[in-house]
């Protein structure tokens, strides 16, 4: 794998996975709370 | 100093209570020394029959081996006082809760301690490794490491004691804990069987003592609140 | 309303680090393209740190003042943490391959360390599940969180021994960047990144804080309804 795969694949995995967390993090919220609330 | 020489005497009471269970049931000591044991031989097993990379690796494999048999006595030493509500009613006395830790963490100490010297006699025998020419080194190795287990296990062993999962969850919380104490006693280990060439055991017996000290303050310090709510 | 402009700041703030140091530096002389996952990293390891710390100072602040807010406060830190501990030792071997040639350096004491750091507090996340009082659970967790944040530096430190005493070289290490010698665009993508996931960490924090809230609340009313069955059925008897 050359340089740029590795930086893709860094930036792939913490970027991705902030967005991946807050997305469950609305998810569970959510279903913890009812869906009328100000969850976002 | 009357509470000091109190708490020393009530710390006292509660080792030898913990002592005379052993000496009676044997339940941790025999079993854990044989775990111990059997530990080293796989390890053979594993990295043999060369005896020359076993030597090498002497070090190492005999504080696992101490490490992981520790992780059973301090488990079997704590049981023994969940089983008839025991620990509560330690609790209730009015005595200091430094004491009562102190007390459990000597009892494990002791246990320790005679793990840490049968284990280096073994490990001696088992790989050829010259155990006698430098036992003053390796002796306080044995006592600072086995302090060091005896601070970390007794109050991981007094979280987890109650839970349902705490074969999994002792080893689970306490090995990375413990990860600075195997780095130190393993590296004084070698340098004491090496003759110290480098002059750094001095240094790693500094880092055991610095690791023993803060995990026996941390220790004193929380272990009131795991007797109260734990 | 207020965490939701926070988000949204700290959404725009990531992506427009991101391009930065994906696309604006220029590529380092020693480390080539490689370079640009320090910044990541180095941010998700600060972010790491800073978690820890919040975790331990609300568990001692739970063992004093007896607030299971403070507790909230813990575990979405610990949680939290533990994501972006796995970032950083993800962005480190990433880093590592191309620079040093292997994944992992065992003669580094900061990926050590890291790894270390993230086998104590998924055993913290782990204890927190498995007990089911909630003020069990939070002195438990809160010994267990300090004792780890304790433990920490003589990790770091024996560690640095380990290595530093038998003297080997260390093949350039992850944060050069933070040199002075460093030129500015360097450190300023960095400050940059460091400043977008401190934005996005406090947003995460104050979402995760509010479900560990939500958690509780439906806990207790889950109990209390439990005892209003037994004494219900206690009463028709």
């Amino acid at each position: 794998m050359s340089d740029a795969g590795f930086v893709i694949a860094a930036y792939a995995v913490i970027v991705g996975g902030l967005g991946v967390y807050t997305l469950a993090l609305w998810r569970r919220l959510r279903a913890v709370r009812g869906p009328d609330d100000e969850a976002r | 100093m009357n509470a000091l020489r109190r708490d020393a005497s009530v710390a006292l009471a509660v080792a030898r209570k913990d002592a005379i269970a052993e000496l009676r049931g044997r339940h941790a000591t025999v079993s854990t020394l044989f775990f111990a044991g059997i530990v080293l031989l796989l390890f053979g097993f594993a990295l043999g029959p060369d005896a020359d990379r076993l030597a090498a690796a002497a070090p190492g494999l005999l504080w696992l081996a101490v490490v992981f048999a520790g992780i059973l006595a301090v488990s079997r030493l704590h049981l023994l006082e969940t089983d008839d509500g025991a620990l509560e009613h330690l609790a209730l006395y009015p005595v200091s809760r430094q004491a009562i830790y102190a007390g459990k963490a000597i009892g494990g100490f002791a246990v320790m301690l005679l793990i840490a010297v049968l284990v280096l006699v073994a490990v001696g025998i088992l790989f050829a490794v010259d155990v006698l020419g430098a036992w003053p080194a390796l002796l306080a190795t044995a006592v600072l490491g086995a302090a060091g287990v005896a601070a970390v296990g007794t109050f991981y062993a007094g979280i987890t004691v109650r839970l349902r999962a705490r074969e999994v969850m002792l080893p689970l919380l306490m090995l990375p804990v413990l990860a600075p104490l195997l780095l130190g006693a393993v590296k004084a280990t070698a340098a004491a069987l090496a003759g110290d060439p480098f002059g750094e055991l001095g240094a790693w017996l500094q880092l055991l003592v610095a690791f023993d000290v803060i995990m026996i303050v941390a220790g004193a310090a929380t272990y009131g609140y795991l007797l109260e709510d734990g | 309303m207020k965490t939701r402009i926070l988000g949204l700041v700290a959404l725009a703030a990531v992506i427009a680090a991101t391009a930065v140091a994906l696309f604006v530096v220029p590529p380092d002389q020693n480390q080539g393209d490689a370079q640009r996952i320090m910044y990541p990293h180095v941010a998700s390891a600060w972010l790491a740190y800073l978690s820890f710390g919040v975790t331990a100072l609300a568990g001692i602040g739970w063992l004093w003042k007896r607030d299971l807010r403070l507790d909230a406060v813990a575990h979405s830190a610990a949680e939290i943490g533990v994501m972006f501990t796995a970032f950083a030792i993800w962005g480190g071997m990433m880093w590592g391959r191309p620079v040093w040639g292997v994944f992992w350096q065992w003669e580094d004491p900061r990926l050590t360390t890291t790894a270390l750091l993230l086998a104590l507090y998924v055993g913290y996340l782990l204890l927190r599940r498995l007990s089911d009082d909630p003020e069990r659970r939070a002195t438990r967790a809160a010994i267990v969180g300090v004792i780890a944040a304790v433990d920490i530096p003589i990790v770091h430190f024996s560690v640095e021994w380990w290595r530093g005493l038998h003297q080997t070289a260390t093949i350039g290490s992850p944060d050069r960047v933070l040199n002075p010698a460093a030129p500015m665009v360097f450190v300023g993508s960095l400050l940059g990144m460091l400043g977008a996931f401190t934005l996005a960490w406090l947003y995460l924090m104050i979402r995760r804080y509010q479900l560990a809230r939500a958690e509780a609340a439906r806990e207790e009313a889950r109990r209390m309804d439990r005892i209003m069955t037994a004494r219900t059925v206690e009463a028709a008897r």
